[in-house]
């Protein structure tokens, strides 16, 4: 897309080109996209529930209460739903650094994609099933 | 293993500067926040699944020895999220790549502008926690009984 040319030193030419479809391109664009929505998602999650909440003081009714409401239980399976994709297809992206067989690497993606699948469903489904009003 | 050993004894010895530097960090800190995350999605699961089991957790997390991993992960996703919003932008902006070392400081800048602050105020709530625990005979270093949370069995 870019090349730095030997005789203009620090000079940057851009050549816009259009590249096919495919789909590590649409992961590449997603590690981006959930990045920056996660920027006002996890940084707001960790600001509000470890700052100005703070853990040592966290209980079970804390939850219930927050879990009462529709609009916390949107926001914590939205973060849900960008996090863990995010984090496992960049332990892929580490992991292929290192894992050059193609047979390997296959198995690698299946395994992690099970558990991106496994993961997801298994919390969404607490969240929204959770019943504050089993809480005692 | 020879490649992973090479890889950490070059990303020390590498000197590539400001641009690996973020490199490295980006990457340690997304597997920081990665391997955190990954207990903590689980473990909150268990408010719907097995209560006690959550209930008896989030005491065990209110240890100090948890309290400083917490101090770490706020300062992971803090630079993480920076940095990977420094990349989107230099991924779809070519032209500011000539700003690579400039960014990367402004990056660093802001993320212990931001977190130094933050992490004070996690500490203070970990010190008033345990000066009340002491304060009424306990500890906070004791580790949690799981019979404590039988009102939540189900
Ligand atoms: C808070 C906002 C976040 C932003 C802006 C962000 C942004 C990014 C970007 C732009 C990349 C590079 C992707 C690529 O090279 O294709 C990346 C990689 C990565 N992210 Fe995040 N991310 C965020 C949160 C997270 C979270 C919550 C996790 C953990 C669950 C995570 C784990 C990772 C990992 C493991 C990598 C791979 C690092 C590497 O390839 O060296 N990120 N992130």
């Amino acid at each position: 897309m870019a090349s730095i040319t030997s005789n203009t030193p620090g000079k940057v030419t851009v050549r816009r080109v259009k590249l096919e479809r495919s789909y590590e391109r649409y992961l590449w664009l997603f590690m981006r996209l959930s990045g920056v929505a996660m920027l006002i998602l996890a940084v707001g999650h960790m600001v509000i529930q470890h700052v100005l909440n703070s853990s040592t003081n966290l209980t079970l009714q804390f939850v219930a209460a927050q879990w009462n409401n529709w609009g916390w239980k949107a926001f914590d399976i939205a973060l849900l739903w960008m996090a863990i994709p995010h984090g496992i297809r960049g332990l892929f992206n580490i992991l292929s650094d290192y894992v050059h067989n193609g047979g390997a690497r296959r198995v690698l993606a299946i395994v992690l994609g099970l558990f991106v699948v496994a993961t997801v469903i298994w919390a969404t489904i607490a969240i929204v099933l959770f019943d504050p009003a089993a809480i005692p | 293993m020879t490649s992973l050993i090479l890889t950490v004894r070059e990303s020390i010895r590498y000197r590539g500067r400001s641009g690996q530097y973020s490199w490295l960090a980006h990457r340690i800190s997304g597997l920081a926040i990665l391997f955190f995350l990954v207990i903590h999605v689980w473990d909150t699961a268990n408010a719907h699944f097995w209560p006690q089991a959550y209930a008896w957790s989030i005491a065990l997390f209110k240890n100090p020895l948890f309290g400083i991993g917490e101090i770490g992960v706020m300062a992971a996703v803090l630079y993480h999220a920076f940095n990977g919003i420094r990349i989107t932008l230099l991924d779809f902006k070519p032209e500011w790549w000539r700003h690579q070392r400039t960014s990367s400081l402004i990056t660093w800048g802001l993320f212990l502008i931001i977190f130094v602050p933050i992490a004070v105020l996690m500490f203070s709530h970990m010190i008033s926690h345990c000066s009340e625990m002491a304060a009424a005979g306990g500890s906070c270093l004791r580790i949690p009984a799981f019979s404590d949370f039988a009102q939540y069995a189900r």
